[in-house]
């Protein structure tokens, strides 16, 4: 964020009704290019209609979403989205997964090697390479994701709560590790998650979202040193904060 | 009382191996005392008896022709129709399973052609084919495609939604989720229906082979019974059953190397 150029991606007063249901309401933010933002709402305000309009499944009632100042398109942008389910192909290697985007995209098989030599280096999975899903544990494959996420080399990666269904032991792990290939990579990332201690820990900004119809609350500026520590107290100060803003009670 | 542990000299697989063994014996056994000892002789001819006449069978010629060359004519005629149906099967049974369109159009005329039986066909090809290979093709091509085509449907309508909507937002075109997501995920489902199939196909050759012909073990049992030769008949039945038991295992022999990655999930 050393220079001052164009935003990465721009929302423009999104807003989403289902009839007669307004369920986004006038959500305007930016995301510098390279950011790492966490979202963060309470259940059922609406983030999963939130990510549907950012990545074009639902058309936004009004307002328009920029990438490098132009309208996103699926055929030009290049966006890459990790979920909960680990959506490895059963049938592909370990490297194969990590090389479908990459396949997909028309990119030179050269240059795909490389990049899926770099991303399985780089997770910790080139031992595996020739692997089959269904012989990897759960954080494997949740790597084996993010690798094919990354090789990509996205414009902008969207994350809608990754970590939700593994234990904590194994979150905090994928954790720390995504942090390190955001550092290194430079990616511009998206974070959604419920779990506030996660956004805390994770974001250099944290978007607060309210319940239905969904706007932005606040943006709180996230400057603790990393490594974070979620017991200190200027961690728990933060947490706190952000907790008061998502009560609804 | 028996101690297992004591057993520990014989693996697992060995067990298996002595079992199969014993048990086959014991069939033979059977059957040689019933043919020898009861009325059914009359119309049982003795394992021995079988047994002899089929090893003769392969240096001694029944009708014009050797045991091998006899099962080289069948397999030559199950491959060719077994070629094409896998085509036809694949095709009709990922398209049906993949375009709702195809399957509208389709699967009503499948379905009514399915539970015909191959043999319901023979008089009508003999019509359209005349007495050649291309009418046994036919019969014998009716008793695989179905089952290649019922499973590939089956494995293209089982694909994991999760895993087109990681395609398509990798940036995956309509013809890419076809061929690298739907296509690959119905193999293992492909390969159960052509291990049925190969069986199938191979058991509609004595069929097929009623119509005029003069070779193919499915010859062999037909002439036997012309000739009221029983033992030809059990012989051809005996070269029938191990070839099929064959095919049945090269199958899943190639199925084992190829599908590898569905291993211990089932289907």
């Amino acid at each position: 964020m050393e220079e001052k150029k164009m935003p990465k991606v721009q929302v423009r007063g999104l807003t989403k009704r289902f009839g007669d249901l307004l369920v986004l309401n006038n959500i305007s933010f930016d995301v510098e290019a390279g950011e790492f933002l966490c979202i963060v709402g309470p259940t059922g305000c609406g983030k999963t209609t939130f990510l549907n309009s950012l990545t074009k499944l639902y058309k936004p009632t009004e307002g328009e979403i920029l990438l490098d100042g132009e309208p996103v398109d699926l055929k030009k942008h290049n966006i890459a989205y990790i979920f909960q389910e680990y959506s490895t192909m059963p049938w592909l290697t370990v490297e194969e997964n990590v090389g479908f985007g990459l396949d997909i995209k028309g990119v030179e098989k050269g240059k795909a090697k490389a990049l899926v030599d770099e991303y399985l280096e780089i997770v910790g999975l080139a031992k595996y390479r020739k692997y089959y899903p269904n012989q990897l544990s759960a954080s494997m494959l949740q790597r084996v994701v993010i690798a094919r996420a990354f090789a990509t080399q996205p414009d902008l990666l969207l994350m809608d709560e990754p970590y939700g269904q593994l234990d904590i032991q194994l979150r905090y792990h994928l954790e720390d590790e995504l942090i390190s290939l955001w550092q290194r990579t430079g990616t511009t990332v998206l974070f959604i998650t419920h779990n506030i201690e996660e956004a805390v820990y994770m974001g250099q900004r944290i978007l607060v979202l309210t319940n239905k119809p969904t706007s932005i609350k606040q943006t709180i500026d996230n400057n603790l040193p990393r490594p974070r520590d979620i017991a200190s107290p200027d961690f728990v100060k933060l947490r706190n904060e952000v907790t008061d803003l998502i009560k609804w009670w | 009382m028996i101690d297992n542990t004591k057993d520990s000299r014989f693996s697992v697989k060995q067990l298996i191996v002595i079992y199969t063994i014993i048990s086959l014996m014991s069939l033979l056994a059977v059957w040689e005392l019933v043919a020898r000892f009861t009325k059914a002789s009359m119309f049982l001819p003795p394992a021995s008896q079988v047994l002899v006449a089929f090893c003769r069978s392969f240096v001694e010629p029944i009708g014009k022709r050797t045991m091998l060359a006899h099962i080289g004519v069948s397999l030559y005629r199950v491959g060719v129709a077994f070629f094409f149906a896998t085509i036809a099967g694949i095709a009709l049974g990922v398209g049906m399973g993949y375009s709702r369109l195809a399957e509208a159009i389709l699967k009503p005329i499948f379905e009514f052609i399915r539970p015909i039986p191959p043999l319901a066909w023979i008089p009508l090809s003999i019509l359209w084919f005349g007495l050649g290979d291309t009418g046994k093709f036919f019969i014998i091509f009716l008793g695989c495609f179905c089952f290649i085509t019922v499973n590939t449907y089956d494995g293209a309508k089982n694909v994991d939604p999760e895993l087109i909507g990681a395609a398509r937002m990798l940036g995956a075109n309509e013809r890419q989720v076809f061929f690298e997501i739907v296509l690959p995920s119905s193999v293992p489902y492909i390969f159960a229906g052509l291990q049925i199939a190969v069986t199938a196909g191979w058991s509609a050759v004595v069929g097929a082979e009623m119509i005029q012909s003069n070779e193919g073990v499915g010859w062999m049992i037909v002439r036997g019974m012309n000739t009221g030769n029983t033992v030809q008949i059990m012989v051809g039945i005996v070269a029938i059953g191990i070839v099929g038991f064959i095919l049945a295992n090269l199958t899943s022999a190639l199925e084992r190397r190829l599908c590898a990655w569905n291993e211990q999930k089932g289907m």
